[in-house]
């Protein structure tokens, strides 16, 4: 019988491709609790793909468990009570609409009474007589989305859910996730468009070299990175505002002319140096101070790590100028630089 | 095996209530359905597997069906009922599965089924069993056409036989379709499957008496499965000791199997 209360546990999973120099997963941890929406995130290689593989039962650690609605996902039954969507968007191009999502329903034992339901849900009712060869890729995303639903899954695993959704589509897909996930449903989504993410999720777990790096709230990961960026169109040149103290980064975004051009400038100290370029500048204009964002926080996470990683073993790093994490707690020289991040970040509420 | 489950009620999100899922057989029988409806709704796929070997023998049987062998009392038609319908099978049964496996492995659908809840083996033995009525078909097909140009002369019981001998005996051809399915590109597969058919047809004698070609090639055919099969087939028509194809066709299915399943690991890994 599936245990409902606990949809995803991850403890510990190894996983080495044959011939690959390092582990695709180096001991990864990771839980999903009901009524929750974790965003998986992480740079291409980090992990991601494979993680979700072993998941979903495709592939078999070589170490360590995993277990969905409290069974081993490589076994059939548990299997039923998994809804997955996965990037691969492929039917059988012969069947229909309705026969694809009533065979999904039927074989996870579920009521063919729930089909209409599931395909007005996705807005597919209309097309249900329809051959999936005959489906826009909208329209096939949709009904991959119909097919996970309707089996009522425990746990809903997403691969880039609203990869080719038109603006309409991609916000009533979150909305019916949302609506699911409010009902109880657990969901595991990875998407590289990590904004959405941030609005979808109730945590973010970011995955870098095949290690769970952070592990918490998106408002937690964005509010601890103290940088700020200033935008402003300005006469200031750009090695000027270069030459500003506590100034991190400048980008020319665009130019206007030969005398204006707009600037972003990353910061954790935005009031100096606002301060030094209305003085030099009392007319510039489009001034807007915005926070780091949740993108911003996922690749201070994956740089900060690369940095550490670079880093010979004696040499002891302070904390790290980009990083979101409590600077009190940073790693010292008997902490393996690889996996002292995930120790700042990780703000985890399971036992 | 179980051909039922005892309903287990859960607790849904949606507030209704579920039970575990089918068991192996309501399963295979699911798979079964989706497979037969897309082999007969794939207009290609039933030209080259049923129409063509129908529309060959017809040929043929035209040609020299109202023969008589050599010292026999049937006539040829009747008896390329076994050959050609040997053929029909073997394509059938490789072609459908193999190539619906490569297409399913190339664009994904594959990988969608590993994580659902069929199990794999169920799915494929879906993609074997559903050829059976086409095979049945094929058989039905050849038999009538036999029928209209007057050269048919077998009994029910005959006729019953020869079509169990090859419906059951072909079913073991599915696994070379599942090997090459396994590794192979659809558009490879179908190249490569098309390569081991045409040969090992022709080899066998399924399409011109073995007494008609080089000794070399009836020294070939002995170590063909495709022979024994059509040898078993032609038991019904007056062939002759049965048990020796049998028993080679056991040891290929035995072979096959093998074969499959290091294919399996391979595509697995």
């Amino acid at each position: 019988m599936a245990d409902r209360s606990d949809p995803l546990r991850v403890r510990d999973v190894q996983f080495t491709y044959p011939a690959a120099a390092r582990p695709a997963l180096a001991g990864v941890d990771l839980d999903v609790r009901p009524g929750e929406c974790l965003a998986l995130l992480g740079p291409n290689g980090a992990g991601k793909t494979t993680l979700i593989r072993t998941i979903t039962g495709l592939r078999s650690p070589d170490a360590g468990i995993v277990r969905v609605a409290g069974g081993d996902p490589r076994q059939a039954s548990t299997r039923s009570h998994i809804g997955v969507m996965l990037q691969s968007t492929a039917f059988p191009s012969h069947l229909t609409v309705r026969e694809l999502v009533d065979g999904a329903a039927a074989r996870a034992g579920r009521t063919t009474g729930d089909v209409d339901d599931v395909l007005d849900e996705v807005g597919l009712v209309d097309l249900a007589g329809r051959r999936s060869q005959a489906l826009s890729g909208g329209q096939r995303r949709r009904l991959q989305l119909a097919r996970a639903l309707v089996v009522d899954p425990v746990l809903l695993v997403l691969d880039e859910p609203t990869e080719g959704l038109d603006a309409e589509s991609r916000r009533a897909t979150w909305d019916n996730l949302a609506a699911r996930r409010d009902a109880g449903m657990a969901i595991l989504l990875t998407t590289h468009l990590v904004t959405e993410a941030g609005e979808a999720a109730d945590r973010v777990a970011v995955i870098a070299d095949g290690r769970i790096v952070a592990d918490a709230s998106p408002d937690v990961l964005v509010h601890g990175l103290p940088d700020r960026t200033i935008h402003l169109n300005t006469t200031v040149s750009l090695a000027t505002v270069r030459a500003l103290p506590a100034v991190d980064h400048v980008t020319v975004t665009s130019t206007g002319d030969a005398v204006r051009s707009t600037l972003a400038i990353t910061t954790r100290r935005p009031e100096g140096i606002l301060r030094s370029l209305l003085v030099a500048d009392p007319g510039a204009r489009d001034l807007r101070v915005v926070g780091a964002s949740l993108e911003d926080a996922v690749l201070a996470i994956t740089a900060d790590r690369d940095r550490l990683a670079r880093r010979p073993p004696d040499d002891v790093p302070g904390p790290s100028r980009r990083s979101p994490a409590d600077p009190s707690s940073a790693p010292t020289a008997s902490v393996p630089a690889a996996a002292a991040p995930a120790r700042r970040l990780t703000e985890r509420t399971t036992a | 095996m179980s051909t039922s489950t005892t309903p287990v009620a859960t607790t849904s999100t949606t507030g209704r209530a579920r039970t575990t899922g089918p068991g192996p057989a309501a399963m295979l029988a699911l798979e079964v359905r989706d497979e037969m409806r897309m082999i007969r709704r794939e207009p290609a796929a039933l030209f080259f597997s049923v129409l063509m070997p129908v529309m060959f023998y017809t040929l043929f049987v035209s040609l020299f069906g109202n023969q008589f062998p050599s010292g026999g009392s049937r006539p040829v038609g009747t008896l390329m009922l076994a050959t050609f319908g040997t053929y029909g099978a073997i394509v059938a049964t490789m072609m459908n599965p193999g190539i619906s496996l490569a297409t399913a492995r190339e664009n994904g659908w594959f990988e969608a089924i590993r994580v659902s809840p069929v199990p794999v083996g169920v799915h494929l033995a879906a993609k074997v069993l559903a050829t059976v009525p086409f095979v049945a078909g094929i058989l039905v097909a050849m038999t009538t056409a036999s029928a209209a140009l007057g050269v048919l002369e077998v009994s029910v019981g005959e006729w019953f036989a020869l079509v169990a001998a090859l419906v059951v005996g072909s079913q073991s051809f599915a696994l070379v379709g599942l090997v090459v399915g396994a590794l192979a590109s659809p558009n490879a597969a179908t190249a490569i499957l098309n390569a081991i058919i045409m040969p090992a047809a022709v080899a066998s004698g399924l399409w011109f008496p073995l007494e008609s070609m080089p000794d070399w090639v009836s020294t070939v055919a002995r170590v063909l499965p495709t022979y024994h099969l059509a040898e078993l087939a032609a038991t019904p028509l007056g062939g002759g000791p049965w048990m020796t194809h049998l028993v080679v066709l056991v040891a290929f299915t035995g072979l096959a199997g093998l074969a499959a399943a290091a294919a399996w690991r391979r595509a697995d890994a």
